[in-house]
Order: structure tokens, then C-alpha cells, then sequence
């Protein structure tokens, strides 16, 4: 109970300083800039309008709200150790573990509050441009949430023991590779050599999955999404982040603090 | 007499660390071993970079040992679910800026699992306590080093724990905010609580320690109460004469084997304690004139030196 008390008061104190963060605010702002500016592109086509402008806007929100997830997360734990606040929290009945999965899911709220108002902004457009706007929708943006909650989780995991420039790159590699990895396995179960295919699909094994969450398509299209996808999405999300910060806390708790 | 109950106990202590990504080591405590016993004050006293903060911080289980153990009630200080019964102030402590003394503090307590109902009262109590209260709504940017360093005292304190360890609390205090910290330290033994404190101001160790550990290059030198560290042999008298016959002067040197040092037609001896009434009686007999006659003991700033000097000369602290 104590240690759920620890948490909520570490998530909590991570709020307050992640919404004082100038870069949040530049991001959200820019991400509610695109999903306005999906209005001019939509009148370049003459087909297809609804689906420029929404298309669009999921890209900006998963962009956007990506990079917020990991601009702030990177120095989460950085900031902590350079500014020495960590010493009187450590030195508190707090655990490592705690003190980690409290920063996590701090910034997790952080990210999940400024998706609801890029999705608010993007139904807002929506519905001003008379684009049509379903439950697929919603999945298709909540599914986003997920995929904040794992990045949040892998920027953790290499704040907990990286410089912020470094744990950047890392972040946005694996992000990047995240979402290409299904598109290179493809490509080497096409290729005639055995070696490239099975690195390929090693590759795509040990990285995260990241178009596990991407149900843009579906959503924009008026296709049907599978609740069997979304399950699958849940369960992924929660292994993945489980196993990440588990990861990060066994690293972190050998770090010194000099 | 009843034996005082061992609070912390470090057993042949040991750290290296690695500076850059070299294969080198360099020691910075060289098997420390030292205790502290249940309500008293004890002074980790050592020059800058001996490893007093490097110890401290092996306690907080803020870094780990290299070699030995270190414990605290019996608890190894790897553990975590202890540490609601101590309290810590690190050095130049530093607080979120956007949150006020009065956030920072239930920050602290809701950490430290203080229920809710004794919060507010523990929070207003320890605001009066380091005299905070009139800036208790201010945020901490606005704070000056030694307001920074008043708010650390309370956040350590706000648990109400057993033993405390505090690393330079005097650290950025005007004389008045001195005074005020050695008086919540002394409340604190009176309350029966245990301090460990860090520091290099020896004024404030010889004041309120009642054991004290001198630290220099990572090796204990002297460990124990300060009265031990200075014995009766350690005392002095300087006497300044003025008209001491020659003859008077030669009897001192030959029997005493007393230095003296010219100060234009006085001179100054340095007296040994226990011979200070024989060499009295000698040159009064000998019809000189007493200008001035000063008892000195021993302090612990000269155990602090010696030590110092004793430690460098024997070049510990090399790289490994």
C-alpha cells in the first residue's frame, strides 16, 4: 500500500515537472498546427478529402506526441541524477524500482493528457472539414496511447543509465525501427539468401513492434478493425513495458550516484 | 554501566571507482571501519576529498561498496525498507524549484507514508523549527543557499527519525543560522536521536560531537571522544618574559629543554603543562617579569592537522 502511495507521489511530482516543460508546449502546439494545416493539403485533392485531412492528423498525432514522449522522457531520470534531487528520495523508504515506475508513469499521464487534446483538436477539425468520425477512430487513437505508454518506457530505460543525447538517439532508433521492422522482414523473406531472411526476422523479433498500434489506415478508411488486433495491442503493450522498465530497474539499481 | 546499542556499524569499507572508461581504479576509502552508538552526536571529520561524502553515500545506499559492509540497525544499507527510521541531508542540497517549503515538505512526508492527519502539523512544526514558516508559501527558486540548506534539515527530519545524517549541515549559514542548526542537533541527541555528521568546520565538532572519526585519504586516523584525542601531555603555557637573566635562560634550556623565541628584549617559552609551575618558579626567582602568562589546550583543529600531515606524508590515496 506504502508502496503504491511512493508511486503515485513520484507520478504525480513528474506531472508538475513535465508540464512545465517548454518543449511539451512547442510540440503539442506544432501537433495541433499540422492536424489544422490537414484542411489546406485535403483542398489540393479533388478525391479522397476526408481521408487526406484525417490521415493527416493520426500522422501528426503519433509524430508529435512521439516525440514529446521522448524529448521529455530522455531526461527524466538524467535531470534527477545531474540536479542531485535523487539523494533525498533515495535516501527516503523508496525503492530504485519505485522511484523508477513512479517517473514512468508521471510522464505516461503527461503524454496520455496532451493525446486527448491532439485528439480533441483532430475531432474538432474533423468535424468542421465534415470528415466522418467513428469508434475506429477513437480505437485507432487510444491504440497511439499504447504505443506512448512503451515508448515512455523504453526512454526511461535508457535515461535510467545514458546522457540524454545518447538515450535520444537510442529512443528514436528504436522507435524508427519499431515501425519498419514488419517492412524489413518482408523484404528479406523476398531475399534468396537464407542468412538475410532470418536476420531480417531476428531483427523484427527483438525489436518492438511498433505497427502493432498503427490503426490509422482502418480508421481513415472506414475499415473494420479486429478486437482480436486490439487484444493483441493490450497484452503486447503491458509485456513489453513490464519487461522494459524490469530491465531498467536491474540496470538502475546498480548504477552509483557519484 | 549499560553498553550503548551500535546504530551503525561499517566493517572494513572499501571504494573504488573508475574514472573515464580506463581499466585504472582509483581508492578512495581504504578498509573504513567505524561505529556509531545509539544517541550520540558523531563527528565524520576529514579536509575535502578525504571521503567523507563518498562514506555518507555508501550509507544512503546511494553507491555501493567495493569491499567490506556497511550497516545501519542492523540492516545492510543495500535494503530500502529501513530507511523510514533515518534521515539525510546531502550536501548543497537541491529541491524542484517550481514547488514551495511547504510542498516539498508533503512531498517528503507523503513518501515517508506520514498519514495525512499528522502531515500539516509535522510540516508547520518543522517550518517553525528551521524558522521557515514566514516563506512557507514561497517557491524554492527564490530561496538563498542557506534557506535551501534550513529546508534540507526539515525534509530529513520529517519522518521524525532515529538517526539523522547530515553532510556539512552548516554548509552556506550565516553565524545565526549556525547557531540555529547546532541547536536542532543538540535537540535532537536530547530527544535520544542518533546524528552522524559530516563536516570540516572542527569549531562546531568540538562543540556539540561526542565521538568523533578524523578521516584523511581515505583511511580512518583517529577514531574515539575528542577528550581522547587530546591528552594532558597535549596541553601548554606560553609564558612572554620580559629582563630574564642570562643565566636564568641557560638553566631553562639545560633542565627543560624549553625553546625560546626573541620578541625584541622579551622572549616567548612554550612550557610543557606539567612543568609550567617549576619554570614559574624559576624565572620569578630568577627576578624576570611575567608580561603575560597563556594556558593552551590542545584543540582538535592541531589532532586535524597532525593527522593531515601524517597522511600525506604517507602518500595513501594512490591510484590502484
Amino acid at each position: 500500500m506504502n508502496s503504491l502511495l511512493r508511486i503515485q507521489t513520484l507520478a504525480a511530482n513528474t506531472f508538475r515537472e513535465a508540464i512545465r516543460n517548454k518543449l511539451l508546449y512547442t510540440l503539442l502546439g506544432f501537433g495541433i498546427l499540422m492536424i489544422g494545416s490537414g484542411v489546406l493539403l485535403a483542398t489540393l485533392s479533388y478525391v479522397e478529402v476526408d481521408e487526406i485531412l484525417q490521415d493527416m492528423g493520426m500522422s501528426a498525432i503519433r509524430f508529435f506526441s512521439a516525440g514529446i514522449a521522448i524529448f521529455v522522457g530522455i531526461g527524466l531520470i538524467h535531470t534527477e541524477v545531474e540536479r542531485r534531487t535523487i539523494f533525498t528520495i533515495l535516501s527516503k523508504p523508496v525503492s530504485r524500482s519505485e522511484f523508477l515506475i513512479g517517473k514512468w508513469a508521471g510522464l505516461t499521464f503527461t503524454v496520455w493528457l496532451q493525446l486527448l487534446l491532439m485528439a480533441l483538436a483532430f475531432a474538432a477539425v474533423s468535424w468542421m472539414a465534415g470528415a466522418p468520425l467513428g469508434s475506429a477512430h477513437g480505437i485507432a487513437i487510444a491504440l497511439i496511447g499504447l504505443e506512448l505508454m512503451v515508448l515512455v518506457a523504453l526512454a526511461t530505460l535508457f535515461s535510467a543509465f545514458t546522457a540524454p543525447m545518447l538515450a535520444a538517439l537510442f529512443t528514436i532508433g528504436l522507435w524508427l525501427i519499431g515501425h519498419l521492422s514488419r517492412d524489413l522482414r518482408a523484404l528479406g523473406e523476398q531475399s534468396d539468401l537464407d542468412s538475410v531472411s532470418k536476420m531480417t526476422d531476428f531483427v523484427f523479433r527483438v525489436m518492438p513492434d511498433f505497427e502493432v498500434f498503427n490503426k490509422t489506415l482502418e480508421a481513415v478508411h472506414g475499415l473494420p478493425i479486429r478486437a482480436a488486433d486490439v487484444q493483441m495491442a493490450i497484452v503486447y503493450a503491458l509485456a513489453y513495458t513490464v519487461a522494459t522498465l524490469v530491465l531498467a530497474s536491474m540496470i538502475f539499481s546498480r548504477r552509483d550516484f557519484k | 554501566m549499560q553498553e550503548k546499542r551500535q546504530v551503525v556499524c561499517v566493517d572494513q569499507v572499501v571504494k573504488d571507482f573508475r574514472p573515464g572508461f580506463g581499466l585504472r581504479r582509483k581508492r578512495v576509502l581504504h578498509g573504513v571501519t567505524l561505529q556509531v552508538f545509539e544517541g550520540e552526536i558523531f563527528g565524520f571529520v576529514g579536509p575535502n576529498g578525504a571521503g567523507k561524502t563518498t562514506m555518507l553515500k555508501i550509507l544512503m545506499g546511494l553507491i555501493r561498496a567495493t569491499g567490506g559492509r556497511a550497516s545501519i540497525l542492523g540492516r545492510d544499507v543495500a535494503e530500502s525498507e529501513f530507511r523510514d527510521q533515518i534521515g539525510f541531508l546531502p550536501e548543497n542540497p537541491y529541491f524542484y524549484p517550481y514547488l514551495t517549503a511547504r510542498e516539498i515538505l508533503h512531498f517528503y512526508a507523503r513518501l515517508c507514508a506520514v498519514s495525512k492527519e499528522r502531515r500539516t502539523a509535522r510540516v508547520d512544526e518543522l517550518l517553525e523549527v528551521v524558522h521557515l514558516t514566514h516563506a512557507a508559501d514561497a517557491r524554492l527558486q527564490t530561496f538563498s543557499k542557506g534557506m535551501l540548506q534550513r529546508v534540507g534539515v526539515a525534509q530529513a527530519l520529517i519522518h521524525d527519525p532515529r538517526i539523522v545524517f547530515l553532510d556539512e549541515p552548516m554548509s552556506g549559514l550565516d553565524p545565526i543560522g549556525r547557531k540555529e542548526i547546532r541547536d536542532v542537533i543538540l535537540s535532537l541527541r536530547a530527544a535520544g536521536k542518533t546524528v552522524f555528521m559530516n563536516t570540516h568546520i572542527l569549531t562546531d565538532v568540538e562543540m556539540i560531537c561526542d565521538r568523533v572519526a578524523i578521516i584523511v585519504k581515505g583511511t580512518i586516523r583517529h577514531q574515539g571522544r575528542i577528550e581522547d584525542f587530546l591528552p594532558d601531555g597535549a596541553r601548554r603555557t606560553e609564558l612572554v618574559l620580559a629582563q630574564l637573566p642570562a643565566d636564568a635562560a641557560a638553566r631553562l634550556e639545560d633542565e627543560y629543554s624549553i625553546e625560546m623565541r626573541g620578541l625584541g628584549e622579551r622572549v616567548e617559552l612554550t612550557v610543557p603543562e606539567k612543568d609550567a609551575r617549576a619554570v614559574l618558579g624559576i624565572v620569578l626567582e630568577a627576578g624576570a617579569e611575567v608580561v603575560s602568562l597563556t594556558p593552551h589546550r590542545n584543540s582538535l583543529e592541531d589532532v586535524f592537522l597532525t593527522a593531515v600531515q601524517e597522511g600525506e606524508s604517507e602518500g595513501e590515496g594512490e591510484d590502484r
